[in-house]
């Protein structure tokens, strides 16, 4: 090999010379070629790079719709539990009902539950969730019923003011308020105070909040002083609320049942 | 059979979507009532006795799933079925303006019926006349006749697709 080149020692400065001649055509072309290379892998790169991005985007979406449902799911967990609370410390048996529609119309305020005759839901039935009181069972099919909410124009609830046990009649008045009627003039009551449920109505469990008293009013004249007040529930966004399956009444009628069974052991304790 | 059966699941469709989809509407008070619309077609384009038979189902049904133990809709709905009968004729119902004067009349006229019948069974916590009207009843009104168009124009084609009905209301003079 050695050899060879020292043969080819002659020749050297013609080999140089097309070297330098041929060798700018072969950089220029690996330029190029490198150049195309590089466009067409850039080219590659960016397609894939765009595949990529859209996947990645799909699965941002993917995981944002992931993270809404997990988000709902323990808004979900959250109210079922304080629903569980509730429902542990209302003595009185009652059954959860979710809410599937609302009122058709306008001028009437009730919704529909997904409970009906078969679960043991009768007319009239209490209707409360954890934040006080919702309404009352209005009409009843054997798996639906709808409940006649106490912002009702129709709606009328036995009541008194938790600080000043000044009884009154709350009704309806359409639009998410309420207002107190038959409440005496005598009776000192105030902004802020909590409206409950007297227990007198037969139909709700004495206690319930039913709201707060917003705004009151003494006109000149009358025996009776006007109070509006907000109720406790956002009855807008019922989603989940609980029918008192037992009426207050039930008990009592029981026990005139019982008194006529036993009317010797009756007369005898009296 | 097709004539009544469209119509029916159409109102049932059209109480669910009131019912349901239209409660997320973010200003309650503008909520269109879309079964009117429903009513005010049937009366557009339907005979008076299946027709008035329609709206009094229609009628009984909003009566049904809303607070209201009166029976105010079943009234009120075959009511203003009939005056749409009696009216159609003096309307020229091609066009938005005409479609949307149409069905804000009818539902500012249903609105006011339901007021008075309200206000004759002496309900005690009624708000005042002027305080539904203009807070209420107006721009419900409005927004149902913005919207009406739209359904007449589905419902228009509903009833091509599914009877081939060549007169239709959108082509009506």
């Amino acid at each position: 090999m050695s050899l060879r080149v020292k043969q080819r020692e002659g020749i050297a400065f013609f080999d140089a010379l097309t070297m330098e001649f041929c060798s700018p055509f072969q950089k220029g072309t690996t330029f190029i070629i490198k150049t195309i290379d590089g466009v067409f892998q850039k080219y590659f790169f960016l397609v894939h790079l765009q595949r990529e991005n859209e996947m990645l985007k799909q699965r941002i979406i993917e995981l944002q719709a992931e993270n809404h449902q997990m988000k709902e799911m323990a808004l979900d967990n959250e109210r079922l539990r304080k629903l569980l609370q509730f429902k542990e410390k209302i003595s009185a048996p009652m059954i959860a009902a979710e809410v599937i529609g609302q009122d058709p119309t306008s001028w009437f305020k009730s919704v529909t539950v997904n409970k009906g005759e078969k679960d043991g839901v009768r007319k009239g039935m209490a209707v409360i969730s954890p934040e006080g009181v919702v309404g009352q069972i209005l009409k009843t099919s054997p798996r639906y019923s709808t409940i006649l909410l106490i912002t009702d124009y129709n709606s009328a609830i036995d009541a008194i003011v938790q600080r000043t046990r000044a009884k009154a009649i709350v009704e309806g008045k359409g639009e998410n308020r309420c207002q107190l009627k038959y409440l005496l003039r005598t009776e000192e009551v105030t902004v802020g105070d909590i409206v409950m449920t007297s227990g007198l109505g037969g139909n709700f469990p004495k206690g319930l909040k039913v709201g707060e008293i917003r705004n009151v009013e003494k006109k000149g004249h009358g025996i009776f002083q006007y109070a509006e007040l907000t109720p406790g529930v956002d009855l807008t966004k019922l989603e989940e609320v609980f029918i008192i399956v037992e009426s207050l009444s039930l008990p009592q009628k029981e026990e005139e049942k019982k008194l006529e069974k036993t009317p010797d052991k009756s007369r005898k304790k009296r | 059979m097709r004539r009544v059966v469209f119509p029916l699941f159409s109102a049932i469709l059209f109480l669910t979507l009131q019912a349901t989809l239209l409660m997320s509407f973010p200003i309650q008070r503008i909520r269109p009532d879309i079964v009117l619309i429903l009513t005010l077609y049937l009366g557009l384009l339907y005979p008076p006795v299946s027709g008035g038979i329609l709206a009094f189902f229609i009628g009984y049904l909003m009566d049904l799933f809303s607070g209201n133990s009166f029976g105010l809709y079943t009234f009120s709905r075959p009511f203003i079925f009939y005056a749409a009968q009696f009216f159609r004729g003096w309307f020229y119902l091609k066009g938005f303006l005409f479609q949307f004067l149409f069905v804000f009349i009818s539902c500012l006229l249903e609105g006011l019926l339901i007021l008075f019948l309200l206000s004759s069974l002496n309900l005690p916590s009624l708000p005042n006349f002027f305080h539904s009207f203009f807070t209420f009843l107006l721009p419900q009104s409005v927004f149902t006749g913005l919207i009406a168009p739209l359904f007449f124009f589905l419902l228009d084609k509903g009833s091509v697709l599914i009877f081939k009905q060549k007169v239709r209301l959108t082509e009506r003079g």
